[in-house]
């Protein structure tokens, strides 16, 4: 299988014949894939095609493979989003700036960068509220934002639109827009609207 | 004998008998101290077990769980060697003073802080691990992150600690000396008046120890409760 999503500019990301294996099974299987910087593109297969392992390789989550996948963004600067994000015991806020916490961002600055992104995400209402009693999609967005608001240089994210309405769904359209510098990869079970991923990567067929 | 017992011992309680509230106050002194100087290093222990990859890992962690089950007159035993004249600590004469028994507390909360600590940790969901990772977070954020969320599982584990060292007799008689005034605990003391024949007191110190040992399983027993909520 060849993959690509065409560009002129030099890629971001290299995969060249990468298999990843559990015990017997293969479950992730890609030839070649080339990735440009700065894009967004959609990874779409079926289920149990290897979507979210390719993305935790591509996170440096899954090292156990063989073949090439050569990322040109440094593990600080790739941020991943499960599939089923993980939000940390506290508020909306202070998962929000959790990783702004962690590049030693200013206490007045995390918190005006915070309030930007929960506003793109429509989540601002929810700043200080427990995240135990968030609703999925009110999780997701906020997993979202976390993420987001480090502007990353790769954002890969797992199936970002589960659990969202239609105006989630246009949240993350917009916000995703703000991040015109990122190289972002969105995987989806599904085909992905073309202003969301306008280049598309099908795998596991 | 039981009733005449519990009534002389109320009324100890009530008129706050000297010699009891001495030894309730000194148990309550050497189990504290024992316990915040275990949970501190233990933490710190059970975490690096949890996450980090040596040679000899595993031994350790056995080793810990092992010390789990070790008698309290055998860690007695062992502390009284280390405090005694010819000990390699015995130059510190510290046998048959509170921090004789404090240290050998200590040697009593460690484990099970570490044990159940690494347990905690090494439980939690593997997304806690990578969202922190990925997001990230230095080793200082990464590890507040997971002991802050294994939060309630490690409050246990210091409770159940606390709660050993509060109610154990060996390690407290043998390097304690039960002296009244100095080193007589709650445990020490009842076992000496129940065999003076001294009941009623007897009966006093032991409805202290089952009030606080009572309080302290009521909070781990919500504690329980709330982590089982966490983890649905």
């Amino acid at each position: 299988m060849n993959l690509s999503a065409e560009s002129a500019t030099p890629p971001a990301i290299t995969v060249s014949n990468l298999t990843v294996t559990k015990g017997e099974q293969i479950i992730c299987q890609i030839r070649n894939a080339t990735i440009d910087r700065g894009s967004t593109v959609g990874i779409t297969g079926p289920n149990g095609s290897g979507k979210s392992t390719l993305m935790r390789v591509l996170a440096g989550l899954e090292t156990d493979f063989q073949g090439t996948c050569k990322v040109a963004f440094p593990l600080s600067d790739r941020v991943f989003v499960h599939q089923s994000p993980y939000l940390f015991s506290g508020t909306v806020l202070a998962n929000v700036e959790y990783g702004l916490r962690a590049r030693s961002v200013s206490k007045s600055s995390r918190r005006e960068l915070a309030e930007l992104w929960m506003a793109r995400f429509g989540i601002e209402h929810l700043a200080d509220r427990s995240v135990s009693s968030l609703s999925g999609g009110e999780g997701r967005r906020t997993a979202l934002a976390r993420a987001c608001v480090l502007k990353p240089g790769l954002l890969l994210l797992d199936e970002p639109l589960a659990d969202l309405d239609t105006a989630g769904a246009e949240c993350v359209l917009a916000a995703l827009h703000e991040l015109s510098e990122s190289t972002i990869v969105i995987s989806s079970p599904t085909a992905l609207a073309k202003e969301l991923a306008p280049q598309l990567i099908q795998i596991g067929q | 004998m039981i009733r005449e017992g519990i009534q002389e011992a109320l009324k100890l309680l009530l008129r706050l008998d000297e010699a009891v509230i001495d030894a309730a106050m000194r148990s309550l002194w050497v189990s504290i101290v024992a316990v915040v100087v275990a949970a501190t290093l233990g933490i710190a222990i059970g975490l690096l077990l949890a996450r980090k990859r040596f040679a000899g890992r595993s031994a350790v962690v056995v080793m810990f769980r092992v010390g789990m089950s070790v008698p309290t007159v055998l860690i007695g035993l062992l502390c009284y060697g280390l405090l005694s004249r010819r000990g390699a600590l015995g130059e510190f004469e510290l046998l048959y003073t509170t921090w004789a028994i404090v240290l050998g507390e200590f040697f009593l909360a460690l484990p099970i802080v570490v044990t159940l600590t690494h347990g905690a940790i090494s439980r939690l969901d593997r997304r806690v691990f990578e969202t922190a990772m990925t997001l990230g977070a230095g080793t200082v954020l990464r590890s507040m992150t997971y002991l802050r969320e294994a939060r309630l599982v490690i409050m246990l584990a210091v409770l159940t600690a606390f709660s050993r060292c509060f109610t154990e007799l060996g390690i407290a008689m043998m390097v304690g000396g039960n002296i009244p005034g100095r080193t007589r605990t709650l445990t020490t003391a009842t076992a000496l008046e129940t065999a003076r024949g001294e009941f009623a007191s007897g009966v006093a110190m032991s409805l202290i120890l089952l009030t606080i040992a009572l309080l302290v399983t009521l909070i781990i027993a919500l504690l329980s409760r709330r982590t089982g909520e966490a983890e649905l």
